[in-house]
């Protein structure tokens, strides 16, 4: 306990090792120097300060100190005028001031109750850099003890703060020294942070939970009539979600670019004459002509088709989307069939089970009469204009 | 100045020869932070060393590739469309079909504890196979509800499927299904993944909300579940709700990471409830994303989905891979 023997050295800057007559001008150069942010120009009070402030305020990372020294960038060390200075750098700088181990020597015995030096004290000792002083525990001080620090230090200071060096009474607050980021168990509750405190916190519980219970009664809803879209939000909002309540990985599966390529032993080389509209004009001969080509193609093919085809049938609405749709071969390369014939929409399926699906309209009896007026063609389950001679197409599928 | 701008900065990079279509999957390997597997919508799986920058393999599917992982430092697993479980051994760059499913295979998941492979399929069921041998060692139905999402970590397996539904299994025992749950959210299940340290498991839906979950069933452990919203965007009058595309685990810190077809990627503190940052908003959606064993990188796969189904035009699918500090990912 005592007054500290020697005139230690003015306040230094650790950043740029510059030395001042006042720490007040100390801290005001830092704040300009080196806790500036380069963004917004905000002048935060430590290094993890503005590592804070430009992370979640302009979600930038910075990894070094502004304008300091190569060695002395570190970030994440909080400094604040001479607070938290590293005690190895305190003694390292003091030995090059004084040119002597003497003042590390006596220090080092400093004990904690130096903190409990009245102000009178410190008043008349206005300089106790101490070198090689760890931090002490400040918790038996009544916070009392320091008037001018009292106010302003109060209860934020953790306990393992630093021991005040350079102390005049009122100088100055020595809060953010106090926030060592790991382990300071209170939340961030310094006024320099509190404007870059998360903004959009997480919500929790109380709005979470309160409302789940509704949210699973109403969930069964939309599985229980199986209502294959995603129910709307309000009115203030919208998912940006395709309507159909299936995965954005399944619609996207379902373009015809990620259907499989067509088999290399399929024949490839069908010339494309046939006309891609049974218009009203065409004759029945030939719209018979074209159905029997089809089913014979389609026969041709259920042969070699992979048994995987069959899973796409359900995917049949986009069928008219590809471009292959109309090509047909031509019907001279093909054996007559008799007619009226069943034509088979699926034709992944071999054509022995045609005639088991009677609810597609067009698996109908073919019937001369109906093709040729072309609003009688049943149109309600293939969007893209639905004849016979879409039966050929499974094969490009 | 000595602050560096994050787009071009060290702490984060685009890698080199991407595929040429949307990518599906990222995934770190098991004990390095040098290697990132890819699949895409391209038919691809590719190997990245991350730290050259160059693609070391890639082979090939005969569709789009839904989802890969590894076994090991040199072998990968991968499945899509085309229905088939491949394994690729990246030293003898050889290919091994492992079987099939009946639809699309949605997610491939290496499980550790069993030394098998797990592959969760639209045929609604989840295979496990013989890590080395074309042999299928089981299937399990999953409710007859497409799999969209899995994740293993020890024992611990939690699949998600369409229809909200949850299945919680024992992969020392697949006899039985240890819990069903529906899901806590309102909507389509989109990601799920255990914590690493196994207490329980993060999900999230389309309707930019996430859920922190516990598996003990215990009521006590189950009044500490919650969810909260995010990944939404307030454009005017009129806020968009973006889906949840892809959840990782910091492994040391039991922090995650969530990334949103907003294009932003948050990082979590799910016990305490707090957001610990937000990175700067990506080109467009973040479809896929990983941390590193360490959890020292984090890939972040940007590829849009046609959630708006707003063709052009279509923006780039760019791989980032993103060197995280402990303040962006360790509790406060």
């Amino acid at each position: 306990m005592g007054r500290k023997k020697k005139k230690a050295s003015k306040p230094w800057c650790w950043y740029c090792n510059r030395e001042f007559d006042d720490e007040k001008i100390l801290i005001q150069h830092q704040k300009a120097k080196h806790f500036k942010c380069h963004i917004c120009h905000k002048k935060l009070y430590t290094g993890p300060g503005l590592s804070i402030h430009c992370m979640q305020v302009h979600k930038e990372a910075i990894d070094k100190v502004p304008n300091s020294l190569p060695n002395r960038s570190n970030i994440e060390i909080e400094i604040y005028g001479m607070e938290g200075i590293p005690p190895e750098d305190v003694k390292e700088h003091e030995k090059q001031k004084t040119g002597g181990g003497k003042g590390s020597d006596s220090d080092e015995d400093e004990p904690a109750a130096k903190k409990k030096a009245t102000p009178a004290l410190l008043g008349a000792g206005p300089s106790t850099v101490t070198p090689g002083i760890l931090p002490t525990p400040m918790g038996p001080v009544p916070p009392g003890m320091y008037p001018g620090h009292a106010m302003q230090m109060n209860h934020m200071m953790p306990p393992y703060m630093q021991a005040p060096r350079m102390m005049m009474p009122g100088m100055r607050p020595l809060f953010p020294a106090a926030s060592v980021p790991t382990s300071t168990p209170s939340k961030p509750t310094f006024p320099a942070y509190s404007n870059a405190t998360i903004s959009a916190p997480p919500t929790t519980s109380t709005a979470a939970s309160t409302s789940e219970p509704k949210e699973n009664g109403e969930v069964k809803l939309p599985a229980a009539n199986s209502c294959p879209l995603v129910t709307a939000t309000g009115a203030g909002s919208k998912i940006i979600h395709p309507p159909e309540d299936v995965s954005l990985e399944e619609i996207r599966a379902r373009n015809a670019k990620y259907r499989p390529k067509p088999k290399p032993d399929a024949p490839v080389n069908i010339p494309t004459s046939a006309p891609s509209m049974i218009s009203a004009s065409t004759s029945q001969a030939e719209v018979a002509a074209h159905m029997s080509a089809a089913v014979a193609a389609a026969r041709q093919q259920a042969a070699m088709r992979r048994p995987v085809m069959q899973q796409m049938v359900g995917m049949l609405p986009q069928l008219q989307q590809l471009p292959q749709l109309q090509q047909l071969p031509q019907l001279q390369q093909l054996p007559q069939l008799p007619q009226p014939m069943r034509v088979g929409v699926p034709v992944s399926m071999p054509p022995v089970m045609l005639p088991v699906m009677p609810q597609f309209n067009i698996m109908r009896p073919l019937q001369p009469g109906m093709l040729v007026p072309g609003g009688m063609m049943p149109m309600g389950m293939f969007p893209g204009g639905v004849h016979g001679l879409q039966v050929m197409q499974p094969r490009y599928r | 100045m000595t602050v560096t701008r994050v787009a071009e900065s060290r702490t984060e990079f685009k890698l080199k020869s991407l595929p040429e279509d949307a990518i599906s999957s990222v995934k770190f390997a098991p004990k390095s932070n040098q290697f990132l597997l890819v699949s895409s919508w391209d038919c691809s799986v590719r190997l990245y060393d991350v730290t050259a920058n160059i693609e070391r393999h890639k082979y090939n599917h005969e569709l789009p590739v839904l989802d890969v992982c590894f076994r090991d430092a040199v072998h990968s697993y991968s499945g899509g469309l085309d229905q088939t479980l491949k394994m690729y051994d990246l030293n003898a760059s050889s290919e091994t079909v492992l079987g099939e499913h009946k639809a699309a295979i949605r997610c491939v998941e290496f499980a550790n504890e069993v030394n098998a492979v797990l592959t969760g399929s639209w045929d609604g069921t989840v295979k496990m196979w013989d890590s080395r041998v074309p042999n299928c060692v089981g299937t399990y139905n999953q409710g007859n509800e497409r799999v969209y999402t899995m994740s293993i970590v020890g024992e611990k397996f939690v699949v998600g499927t369409s229809g909200r539904k949850i299945f919680v299994w024992d992969v020392r025992n697949m006899g039985h299904v240890n819990q069903r749950r529906e899901s806590s959210l309102k909507y389509q299940t989109r990601c799920i993944r255990v914590f690493p340290n196994k207490q329980g498991y993060v999900l999230s839906s389309i309707e930019g909300r996430v859920a922190v979950e516990y598996l003990d069933s215990n009521p006590e452990v189950q009044k500490k579940k919650y969810a909260f919203k995010c990944h939404r965007i307030k454009d005017g009058g009129l806020e968009k709700i973006y889906p949840v595309n892809a959840i990782s685990f910091h492994s040391v810190y039991n922090t995650f990471a969530t990334g949103g077809s907003d294009g932003y990627v948050n990082i979590w503190d799910g016990f305490n409830k707090k957001r610990l940052c937000q990175f700067h908003r990506y080109n467009t959606a973040v479809s896929s994303l990983s941390f590193s064993h360490d959890g020292s990188a984090l890939a972040i796969a940007c590829s849009q989905l046609d959630e708006t189904q707003a063709e052009d035009p279509k923006p780039e699918d760019i791989i980032y891979i993103r060197y995280v500090t402990d303040q962006e990912t360790k509790p406060k």
